[in-house]
């Protein structure tokens, strides 16, 4: 099987930000100053990205960190990493202000917890910086099939689902699948190639 | 293939939050179950999705939303009674600042109100030493009027009688317990009537001085009224004697009520005539 043991310890980033979190719990501004300047640029880019609109992009993003300060004690070190929770959560804040009011955002809604749910980097994820991930993911996925590229996008940015995905690429529901699970599968492997 | 084999094939597109309809029903199920597999596949599908967002292009918020973050922050950091656990913690609702401005308000009032007392003394204690001194020069300016009238009058009497010109009339008295008067006239210069060994009045009483005229039945012209001193001494200067005395026959003088009499109304004690001695004036 694939799938690695989860890390018994965050190493590098990770811990540094599970630290961070721990001084947010005691009002710690300067941690909260540290976080905000480590992944404010990631978090508004990916909003930005879903939202398309710079000043509701950062309303979210300033809803995203209040949340953060104010409620630090929602995060959970042994759930997971801090970067991919906090990503989780703009991603979804991003999309609710999409008010996409159709069953898209219903299943979304039942689909996912309020929060982020456990998430684990695999065995082989090495902490990289910012901008070496980002050209990392983005050459994986210029990488895949353009169709396939489209169709995780349409999944990750706009929220839709499979059957939404065949709808606008106007083609079979199984191939958006077989899609989305593959091109998933190739940027897993190709993060594991790309770091080991 | 087993059903965590055939649910794997879904944990991508959950992750991703693709999944609808009833696959997504049937994972959720297994997942509630309690598939460790599964559940640990799904947690690892979650970190790879999750590192789509490299995959959005680069952009950076603007200062100002890190600075009225900042702000946030700052002013629920300081604040009293805040706890980072509780969900939903609002701010408070009168902030630091304000209640520091109306600590600060107050203050000032206070030092206001106190400084306006002050002043308010220091303008009365200014105003009543100004009456006090003003009282002061005007008194000092009477005695200064008195002396000066006092000095000129003196003056005068050592002119009166220094002056060949003046004439000297004596004027006796009856009275044992008295000396003689003495008047000398100029007629440039004026009238003195002096004397020593006077006695003082009883009370408020004054010495009048007369002119009587020669014509028959005609009433005695009053001059002036004086008092002699402590020590007996009587000096008085008559800067610019009645018409009448230029057709006196004599002068005398009476002891009199307070400020004088129109009319003698006691016989008077000194009397001196002078008939053989015309007057004229100049």
């Amino acid at each position: 099987m694939f799938l690695a043991a989860l890390l018994p310890k965050q190493n590098g980033e990770a811990a540094l930000d599970a630290s961070l979190v721990q001084q947010l719990l005691q009002r710690d501004m300067r941690a909260f100053e540290q976080i905000y300047d480590r992944h404010s640029r990631l978090v508004y880019g990916l909003v930005y990205r879903i939202v398309q609109q710079a000043g509701t992009a950062e309303e979210v993003v300033q809803d995203v960190f209040l949340q953060l300060w104010r409620n630090a004690a929602q995060y959970d070190a042994s759930r997971g990493p801090f970067l991919p929770w906090l990503l989780t959560m703009a991603r979804h804040r991003a999309l609710d202000t999409l008010r996409l009011k159709s069953e898209r955002q219903r299943r979304r809604e039942d689909q996912t917890e309020e929060l982020p749910g456990v998430c684990a980097a695999p065995q082989f994820e090495k902490q990289l910086d910012e901008k070496r991930r980002a050209v990392q993911v983005r050459e994986l996925m210029t990488s895949l099939q353009p169709q396939q590229k489209r169709a995780i996008e349409l999944a990750y940015f706009e929220g839709l689902s499979h059957t939404e995905i065949a709808a606008t690429l106007k083609e079979p529901l199984g191939t958006v699948k077989s899609w989305i699970r593959n091109g998933l599968l190739r940027l897993r492997e190709g993060l594991q190639e790309k770091t080991t | 293939m087993s059903s965590t084999d055939q649910f794997g094939e879904l944990l991508q597109a959950y992750a991703l939050g693709a999944l609808d309809g009833p696959e997504r029903e049937a994972l959720e199920a297994h997942l509630a179950a309690g598939c460790p597999e599964c559940a640990a596949e799904l947690a690892e599908a979650r970190w790879v999705v999750s590192q789509l967002a490299y995959a959005a292009p680069e952009a950076a918020p603007s200062d100002m939303l890190r600075g009225r973050l900042m702000q946030i922050v700052r002013s629920e950091a300081v604040a009293p009674g805040t706890s980072a656990t509780l969900i939903g913690s609002s701010k408070p609702a009168v902030p630091f600042w304000m209640w520091a401005a109306v600590a600060a308000l107050l203050l000032v009032s206070l030092y206001s109100f106190w400084n306006a007392r002050q002043l308010q003394e220091q303008i009365r204690d200014v105003n009543e030493r100004a009456t006090a001194q003003l009282h002061s020069r005007e008194k000092i300016e009477e005695e200064l009027a008195a002396a000066r009238q006092e000095a000129a009058q003196v003056k005068r009497e050592a002119d009166i009688l220094a002056d060949p010109s003046s004439v000297k009339i004596a004027m006796a008295t009856t009275a044992a317990d008295s000396g003689p008067l003495q008047a000398n006239w100029n007629p440039r210069l004026g009238l003195v009537v002096s004397g020593s060994k006077i006695p003082q009045p009883a009370g408020s009483r004054v010495l009048q001085l007369w002119i009587i005229p020669k014509t028959a039945g005609a009433k005695p012209v009053p001059v002036q009224i004086e008092r002699p001193d402590e020590n007996g001494t009587f000096v008085m200067v008559v800067a610019t004697p009645p018409e009448a005395l230029t057709n006196a026959k004599a002068l005398a003088v009476s002891e009199e009520p307070a400020g004088g009499s129109p009319q003698p109304t006691t016989t008077p004690k000194w009397v001196g005539g002078v008939s053989l001695f015309p007057l004229k004036s100049p």
